[in-house]
Parts: structure tokens; sequence; C-alpha cells
């Protein structure tokens, strides 16, 4: 029972990092906590939903296409609302950020309903459903393992890039000084757009995997994920990638157990908790560094 | 306040006199429904709620996401101690203020000393927290059932050998509101004016600039949350005895978002802008309520408009329709300008000689 409780909380905390990880990139580069985030990663299961209900095509080639939708969607979202607010104080970009949370979520609500929906029937690969490994009385299926192997494959694959290429370079240059970095020869602008699109396809991936995994998918979906991320996200340390990997997987596990064992019903409250908790005593996080406002906000 | 004499009053002065006495003698127009008086004493609710949180976002710029929580707590406050004890309004209205207060304090003092990003999203993760505990606390609250039944305030001077007044229909209601707005109006337009506000103002323009001649951040901006937060839950009081139903449901963080969007649309800062925002929201709130269905559309979809309607703002008007000079200068000031703007025109002539 433990080790069952354990095994879903990580499969769940894998998908927290994936979403974690896009505010905490976002954060890094441009001091802003994207709430409009969640919203991408509902638009990610829609967007699959409906290419493989509409377009029928299989489930591997939609996956990539709403990965790649949810990239541009985020690259819009940095290019119309937050690039003309750059400069502006805090609360204009927050208060933006809100703003298109909600429209976003109104417009997913207007195109595909409010109800919702089931992700389409045998739309899922069939042997997803098949069990692939059992140990400790724990039955891992082949779905288990896809998520497991995406989760493993993305936090490898980010590290890789923030470390190792160029463009991870300019990230972090520009995460560190904006000014010095446009000195130095980088496009400011344009590492932004490309971060919002990595963290946005992240964001999607891990609405598909969500809404498969359980298999329902409704406009307010990215409401409440995005808001667990966020938490997972502080827990790291904002700002913070590795961080943020590992507050997703603490705060799926936490999550899994504090609601099998202490109570059910205050499942979303554990995140919640958390995040106050972690905000009000160890507001760095576990690895991240204490923000000072750097410019004057308001 | 000795110049009611007609020659001292000033243009704004005549228009707000003007207004207060349409506003009291609408009911008595022949064309005003029941239904019409209802929406009207939404947006006095409304009006309250919005001046309530503009303490926070518009005197001291910090962004408050989760005063429905606040909200929330003065309303079932109000409804709980009805309910269980039958406690007269009057009593409940400065409980309910001190209790909203007590938890402004308890979550400012310890959060209001991080930057405002955290102070935002730890205030929406407490009005999250409000309605799970609202909605799990079965025993107290009822959960998800709802507490029915609230008594409506009434006016009892049998003590001193008077009548009792029970409040029926929605016309009682309606001037009751009115004196909670005009209070709440008045205490704003004295705080403004205060030492206090002066030195909440001296917060939003410049934090550094406010330390340096010895304001107490901290101190300061735990008074304005508490006091933002006792508004909110007066205005909870109220929407409890005149509902006389509550739900969890009815605190979610739409209502925050709307309030909030009631401030950016009026101008943050400026009571009178807020107030109009709150006017303008609810009015277009209850018409696309009205017209939604016709389309087939569920009616939170108007939540919509209200998003675009704070993303343009933010992008063409930041300060509101109705801006504070100080506001709108910090505002504009960041602006990314796509056209060159008179700056670099005079340093190329400047180059040139």
């Amino acid at each position: 029972m433990f080790l069952q409780q354990l095994v879903n909380g990580l499969i769940i905390g894998g998908i927290y990092a994936m979403i974690a990880v896009g505010y905490t990139m976002i954060y890094g580069v441009v001091q802003l906590i994207n709430f409009a985030h969640g919203e991408i990663y509902m638009l990610g299961a829609f967007f699959a939903v409906t290419f493989i209900s509409f377009l029928g095509l299989p489930f591997y080639v939609a996956f990539l296409l709403a990965m790649i939708c949810c990239a541009i969607c985020g690259m819009l979202l940095d290019v119309v609302a937050y690039r003309p607010l750059r400069n502006s104080p805090r609360l204009a970009a927050l208060i933006t950020a809100i703003g298109m949370s909600i429209f976003l979520q109104n417009l997913a609500m207007i195109i595909w309903g409010s109800r919702p929906k089931p992700f389409p029937h045998g739309a899922v690969p069939a042997y997803f459903e098949k069990t692939a490994v059992t140990f400790g009385g724990v039955n891992l299926s082949w779905f288990h393992l896809f998520i497991f192997g995406l989760t493993m494959a993305m936090m490898i694959g980010l590290n890789l890039i923030i470390k190792k290429t160029r463009w991870g370079k300019a990230m972090r240059a520009v995460a560190q000084n904006k000014t010095m970095a446009a000195l130095a020869g980088i496009n400011v602008n344009r590492v932004i757009t490309y971060t919002f699109a990595l963290a946005g396809a992240l964001g999607g991936m891990a609405g598909i995997l969500v809404s498969a995994y359980y298999n329902s998918l409704y406009p307010t979906m990215g409401y409440v994920a995005g808001v667990k991320a966020f938490a997972a996200a502080v827990l790291g340390g904002i700002g913070s990638v590795p961080g943020a990997m590992l507050g997703g997987v603490v705060l799926g596990v936490a999550e899994a157990l504090g609601a099998g064992y202490l109570s059910s019903l205050y499942r979303d409250g554990i995140s919640y908790a958390v995040m106050i908790i972690v905000i009000i005593f160890i507001p760095a996080g576990l690895f991240g560094k204490l923000i000072k406002e750097t410019k004057k906000s308001m | 306040m000795g110049k009611l004499n007609p020659q001292n009053l000033s243009r704004g002065d005549k228009i707000r006199i003007g207004l207060l006495i349409l506003v009291l003698i609408l009911p008595f127009f022949p064309f005003i429904s029941d239904y019409m008086l209802h929406i009207i004493i939404l947006i006095f609710l409304y009006m309250i709620l919005a001046l309530g949180l503009n303490i926070v976002p518009g005197f001291n710029g910090l962004l408050d996401l989760g005063y429905v929580g606040f909200y929330g707590i003065g309303a079932y406050t109000s409804g709980l101690l009805t309910f269980h004890f039958g406690l007269s309004y009057w009593v409940i209205i400065p409980l309910a203020f001190m209790n909203g207060a007590i938890w402004g304090i308890l979550l400012g003092a310890p959060t209001l000393r991080l930057t405002g990003d955290y102070f935002a999203i730890v205030t929406f993760g407490f009005s999250e927290l409000v309605v799970l505990f609202l909605t799990n606390e079965i025993w107290l609250t009822r959960g998800p059932l709802g507490l029915p039944g609230i008594a409506p305030p009434s006016i009892d001077l049998s003590l001193f050998g008077g009548p009792k007044w029970e409040f029926v229909g929605e016309l009682p209601y309606y001037y009751l509101a009115i004196v909670m707005v005009l209070i709440t109006v008045f205490v704003m337009h004295r705080i403004q004016d205060s030492r206090l506000g002066r030195a909440w103002f001296a917060i939003r323009d410049d934090e550094t600039a406010a330390v340096s001649c010895g304001i107490n951040l901290l101190n300061y901006k735990v008074i304005a949350f508490a006091i933002s937060a006792a508004f909110g839950a007066v205005g909870g009081s109220f929407f409890a005895r005149w509902v006389t139903f509550l739900s969890p449901d009815m605190f979610k963080f739409w209502e925050s978002f709307l309030v909030l969007c009631m401030i950016v649309l009026g101008g943050m800062g400026n009571i009178w802008g807020v107030m109009i925002g709150a006017v303008v929201l609810v009015s277009l709130s209850e018409v696309l309520r009205e017209l939604l269905p016709l389309l087939g559309l569920p009616v939170n979809v108007r939540f919509l408009a209200f998003g675009l309607i704070m993303v343009l703002m933010m992008r063409f008007r930041p300060a509101g329709l109705m801006p504070i000079p100080a506001v709108a200068a910090k505002m504009k000031a960041g602006q990314v300008k796509r056209k060159r703007g008179p700056a670099t025109a005079e340093l190329k002539t400047g180059l040139k000689k």
C-alpha cells in the first residue's frame, strides 16, 4: 500500500516537475510569475485530444504536434502580452499574467465547452494498459514507465541544454543581467521568447500526460495544476531548475502520502500549505537564492 | 465642515451631492424593479469590497490575490454567529471587522516582509485554503450543503420601548448598503489624507526613499493589509445577512479577480475611480449573465471579457480610466516605446553639434 502510494506520488510529482521547470525558467529570465503557464498545460491536453479525435492522428504524432502548438502559444503569450511591459513595474506584468490566464481559460471554455471530457477511447496505445513490471505487490504499467521515462529524459535533456549549449549559456546570461547580456551581443528578447517556447512545450507535455493518465480534461484543469506546480517551484527555490524538479517530486510524494494517510479532503490543501510554509520560513527554497528586487518595483 | 453654503461648494461637490440625492430617491422611480434594486445593492457591496482591496494594490502597490478569503471569513463570521447565537447584525459588524483584521495581521505579518510576487501568491494560497476549510469542516460550516436560513437584520428598539423592524424586501438593504458605502468612502478619504495614508503613498512610490524617511515598511504594510481585510470581512458580513444563504462556492478565486479588475479598470488608488469600476463591471457582469445563455455559452465565460479588460488596461492605460498622477507616472516610466521618443531625437541632435 505504502509502495503503491509512493509510486503514484513519484509519477504525479514528475509531472508537477515538468510544469514547475516552466515557471522557474520563465521566472529566471524575466522575473515574472507566469500565471498563464497552467493554461498552456490545459491547452496541451485539448490540442492533443483535438488532433486525435478530429484529425485522427496517432497518439505519438498528436503528442508531438500538441507540444509544438504549446510552444507557439508560449511564444505568442510572451510577444503579445509580456514583451510590451518588459520594463513596467512588476505589478503591471503580474496583473497582465493573471488577465491572460483567465482569458485563455475562458477561451478554452468557449471553444471546447466547460464539461469534463474523457481522453478519446483507444487513442492511447493498447499496450500502455498492460503491466510491465511487478515488484513488492506494485504493478507498473507501460504508461507509468512512459511517463517516468519522459520525466527522466526531460530532466537530463534540460540540464544538458542549460549547461552545455550556446542557447543555454545565453539563457543563463540573460537571467543574470539583461543589460550585460545585451552588451555581449545576445538578443535578449529572442532568448526570452525561446524560453517561453521551451516552457510551453514542457507544460503542454505534462497536460497531455495528465489528461491521458486520469482520462479526463476540462478547461479549469490548469488552475489547480498551475498552483501546485508553482508551489513545487517555490519549494525548490524559484529560478533554480534542479530545485523545481526536486520540488515537484517531493510535492507529488507528499501529496500522495498525505492524501493516503492524513486526509484526502485536504489533498489540494497540502500543496498550498507547503507553499505558504516554505515562503514564510525558507523563502529561498531548497536550492534558490533569495530574490532581491533588482529594480524599483511597485 | 461648515461649508454647506451652496456658494462655497465646488463643482465636484455639487455633482457628488446631486448623485447622492439621486441615489437616495432612486428606489421610488417607477421603472426600478426589485431585480434592478438587487443589482444596485450588489454594486454597493462591490464598491465596499473594491474600496477595501484598493488599499493594498492602490495605496501600497502590492498585489493581493486572496481578497475573497477575507470576504468569505466575514461572511461566515456573520452567518455562523447569526445561525448559532442569533446575534444582532449591529453587533456582528464590528466583530466581522475585527475578525478580518486579525486574519489580515496573522497572514500579513510573516509574509509582507517578502517581495511582492511572493506576497501575491501567498494570499492566493490563503484564499484557496479558506475555501477548502469552509468546504471540508462540515461540523462548523455544513460544508458544500451551505448555510441556509440566516436571519435578516432588524432594527430592535424594544429595549427602549420602541418598535422592532425586520428587514423585508430589498429596500432596507438598499439604504443600509448606502450608509455602509458612505462610511467606507469617508474612512478612505480620511485615511488617504492622514499620516498613515501619506506613509503608504511613500511606500508605493519608492520603498527605499520611504525607509530612509524613517517609515517602518513592515508595520505600515501590515496595517494596510489588516484594514483592507477588515473591510472585506464587513462586506462579507453584509452579504451573508442580505442573501441569507452561504456556500463555499461563493468564495472562489473569481471574486478576487473581479474586485481586482474593478480597481485596475477604475484606476489604482483613486477612490472615485474604483467606485466607477465597480459600477461598470457589476453592470457588465449582469448584462453578460443575461446575454451569454442566449448565445449558448456557460455564464462563467463572462470572465473572458474581464481577463481581456485587465490585459488591455495594463497595455494601454496602466493607471486606469481615472488615473492618479503618481501611479500613472510610475506605470508609464517603464513602457517600451516603439516610436523614437523625443529623448533619442534630442540625443541625436546633440550629437550632431
